[in-house]
């Protein structure tokens, strides 16, 4: 049997590993507080080497990948979940250039508005969407060992946007109308012109 | 077979005056003059006196009347799969306003009840003013719905603007696009239902994508408000509707006077009056007092259907199959979901059955036309709603996604078998003419079991935390309705077969006297009435003088 040389490791940190059986090896962690967070490796050393990163961090909480469009002068929600653990608080930061600002709903009650009333869950609304409100949002959620973050993209159409599309529309179907009665008008026409002309030929005769 | 200017009328199958759609294989195949039977409407017009080569009698079978199928085609699709279709936007809606979800599936329930419920409403406006208007008229008010819905503000709001303005508006697009397939259409007419029926899983399939794509690019809002201008295409489609009027029947008017004395003894037990292109004939000046109150009402929306005794049989009949109808659609993803299927495959069964849905309907069509069936298109829809109900008993049978995948195109192809023959029958049971108010009255007596379905599914689930107790009592209701209508309707057939022997016994009786004047035989080929009785089969063969003999042809 071979021998092979096991190690744990914190980044550069040993840990002192035990042998649970003969081909497994296991290291007993106390997570008690952020920094004990990370990624752990396990490097087995015989012939050739393989490696293996633990990650341990705090529940990661999923934003939303597509956009959500408004409208200027409309409301918008962004909501944030957390699933399975139930965070101590939540935050909220709008980005503006390059920084991220918290949103304080206290300070500008008419324009923001935070939902804390389920602890798994936030909502923010914001209300009377200009342009300048459109961009990327965060929602955080704090844990006892850490922090977590989603992001949220918002979207602010104005309404000229959709309206081009129904105007295109709408033109389609007020020419299509007047076009089909058109021709039937047309077509009856000349079927009692030609009825006529039968019926004359056959006075003739 | 009949000699004389007389058609041979098959009686079975053919509305309650029977039509001359013989075939060699006919049981009860009478000859008579081709003013049709008492309970069939028989009024002629008064036409110019020169009007031997008068235009096509009758539904025209084909020609613009294609073009009125695909108009019905873009109608009945948004009629059905348009509230299946902004089922997408629920999720998005309900975070907007803070609803519960079932606050928000309330809007879908509104929108169905308005559609079934307004049905009598649509029946009155055809009866009175046509298809044409109707439809315009409702897809207007669809598109007006939708777009008044892109600028709500409560979830209120959109019950009133997308359940019930919208639900109107599909209401007076559905029954008559229905309605004017009957008048275009009566040896093609199987094939004509299952083409314009075939609508709905070819819109459904076409919203779905479409509605997610809208959604994506501008939120719901946006996207109702492109949808009202989509649903406006429903104008286009009433636009194509062009009015086909029964007064297209040339008439020898010395003939009149003869006339008449036939028409007296013959309408005597007509009543309805329901045909907007109708002209009064003197015939019935001394009736017209008596049942002046009545035929008042029966004008608008034909009240008197309910002693029709293949109008009750189908009513019953639908009423119960609707209880198991809609639900196991409805339940086919969550079920999926439930036994470990992930969610893109539980979508993709509802796929795989609305695409065979969307190639059962016109084939069924064409089955239901074909002369071995056609006669007999009772049975078939029966036979149609049984095999449903066992698909749905059968499918607790089916274990993991291949048996589920069985499952959903046995599904597919059972729905668009019934569905295809949905109003076939009833057009066949009532005649064209009755088959306005009688699709109004259909329709509201529906509702109330369609909108159970559904909930009680859900409750049945809830209940024993099983999904199988639900698709047996959907299984059971339907293969008890299919059963149902499979016997009544063998019934309705004898009774049919001895009211047309009892017909012939009196006819026989009467022929001396209708045999006296010389220019009846040339009256009788070129009268036709509208409903089920026509000239255009006789046309096909050479002369109006020859029997109809011709085939029924698929």
């Amino acid at each position: 049997m071979k021998i092979l040389q096991v190690t744990w490791k914190r980044g550069n940190e040993t840990i002192k590993h035990i042998n649970k059986t003969e081909n497994s090896w296991g290291i007993q962690l106390t997570i008690s507080e952020n920094r004990k967070l990370g990624s752990y490796t396990c490097t087995v050393t015989g012939e050739e080497e393989f490696s293996v990163a633990f990650h341990l961090q705090v529940p990661q909480i999923e934003g939303r990948e597509k956009p959500v469009i408004s409208y200027e002068g409309d409301s918008a929600i962004l909501i944030c979940k957390s699933h399975s653990y139930t965070p101590i608080a939540w935050t909220w930061y709008m980005t503006n250039g390059s920084e991220q600002i918290a949103i304080n709903d206290s300070l500008m009650l008419d324009k923001y508005i935070i939902d804390r009333t389920d602890a798994n869950v936030t909502h923010l609304k914001i209300l009377k969407l200009t342009k300048e409100d459109d961009g990327a949002y965060w929602c955080e959620a704090a844990y006892e060992l850490g922090k977590s973050k989603g992001k949220l993209k918002l979207k602010i159409l104005s309404l000229m946007v959709p309206l081009k599309p129904f105007l295109a529309i709408v033109a389609e179907v007020v020419i299509l109308v007047p076009l089909i009665l058109l021709f039937e008008f047309y077509s009856k026409k000349k079927r009692a012109e030609d009825e006529k002309e039968f019926d004359q030929i056959e006075q003739l005769r | 077979m009949c000699k004389g200017g007389l058609v041979c009328w098959l009686s079975m199958g053919c509305g309650s005056g029977g039509c001359p759609i013989p075939s060699s294989t006919a049981q009860s195949c009478s000859c008579r003059a081709s003013q049709g039977a008492p309970g069939a409407r028989s009024r002629p017009v008064a036409m110019p006196p020169h009007s031997d080569a008068g235009p096509v009698a009758g539904p025209p079978d084909g020609g613009w009347g294609w073009v009125v199928v695909f108009g019905a085609f873009i109608s009945i699709g948004f009629a059905y799969a348009f509230p299946k279709g902004i089922a997408i936007f629920y999720k998005e809606i309900q975070d907007f306003f803070g609803t519960s979800y079932s606050e928000i599936a309330w809007v879908s329930s509104i929108m169905l009840a308005t559609t079934y419920g307004a049905g009598p409403i649509s029946s009155i406006l055809v009866n009175r003013y046509g298809s044409r208007p109707v439809v315009i008229l409702g897809g207007l008010l669809c598109g007006i719905g939708m777009v008044s819905a892109a600028f709500c503000t409560s979830i209120v709001q959109l019950y009133i603007c997308v359940g019930f303005i919208t639900g109107l508006g599909l209401a007076l697009n559905l029954q008559p696009s229905v309605i004017i397939i009957g008048r275009y259409f009566l040896k093609r007419r199987p094939i004509a239902n299952g083409l314009a029926m075939a609508g709905s899983p070819v819109m459904l399939c076409t919203l779905a994508p479409l509605n997610q794509f809208l959604f994506d690019n501008y939120g719901w809002r946006g996207s109702f408000l492109i949808l009202g201008a989509i649903l406006l295409h429903c104008c286009v489609a009433g636009a194509l509707f062009r009015p086909i009027s029964a007064d297209k029947v040339s008439v020898k008017t010395q003939s009149i006077e003869e006339g008449k004395e036939i028409l007296k003894e013959v309408t005597k037990d007509a009543i309805d009056m329901n045909s907007p292109t109708n002209i009064h004939t003197e015939t019935k000046t001394e009736e017209e007092e008596e049942r002046d109150c009545c035929e008042k009402v029966n004008k608008y929306l034909d009240f008197s259907l309910f002693k029709h005794r293949g109008f009750l049989i189908y009513l019953i009949g639908n009423v119960l199959m609707f209880l198991g109808f809609f639900a196991p659609i409805v339940f086919l993803a969550p079920y999926a979901k439930h036994i470990g299927i992930d969610e893109y495959s539980a979508a993709f069964l509802l796929s795989i059955l609305a695409i065979v849905d969307m190639v059962a309907r016109p084939i069924t069509g064409i089955i239901a036309n074909s002369k071995w069936v056609r006669p007999r298109i009772q049975y078939f829809f029966s036979f149609s709603i049984a095999f449903n109900g066992t698909c749905h008993l059968l499918c607790p049978l089916a274990s993991g996604y291949t048996g589920l995948v069985i499952y959903s195109v046995f599904f597919g192809l059972a729905f668009g078998m019934v569905c295809a023959m949905l109003f076939e029958t009833l057009m066949d049971l009532v005649g064209a003419s009755r088959f306005t108010s009688a699709v109004g009255l259909v329709t509201i007596a529906e509702c109330c079991t369609i909108l159970l379905g559904p909930p009680i599914g859900g409750t049945l689930i809830d209940t024993f935390g099983d999904y199988k107790y639900m698709f047996i009592k959907c299984g059971a209701v339907m293969v008890l309705a299919g059963t149902f209508l499979f016997i009544m309707n063998y019934y309705n057939y004898r009774m049919l077969a001895k009211e047309e022997k009892k017909r012939k016994a009196k006819e026989e009786d009467t022929k001396p006297v209708r045999t006296e004047n010389e220019g009846r035989n040339n009256w009788n080929k070129e009268h036709v009435q509208d409903g089920p009785e026509l000239e255009p089969l006789r046309e096909e063969q050479e002369g109006l003088k020859k029997e109809a003999n011709g085939t029924n042809e698929v």
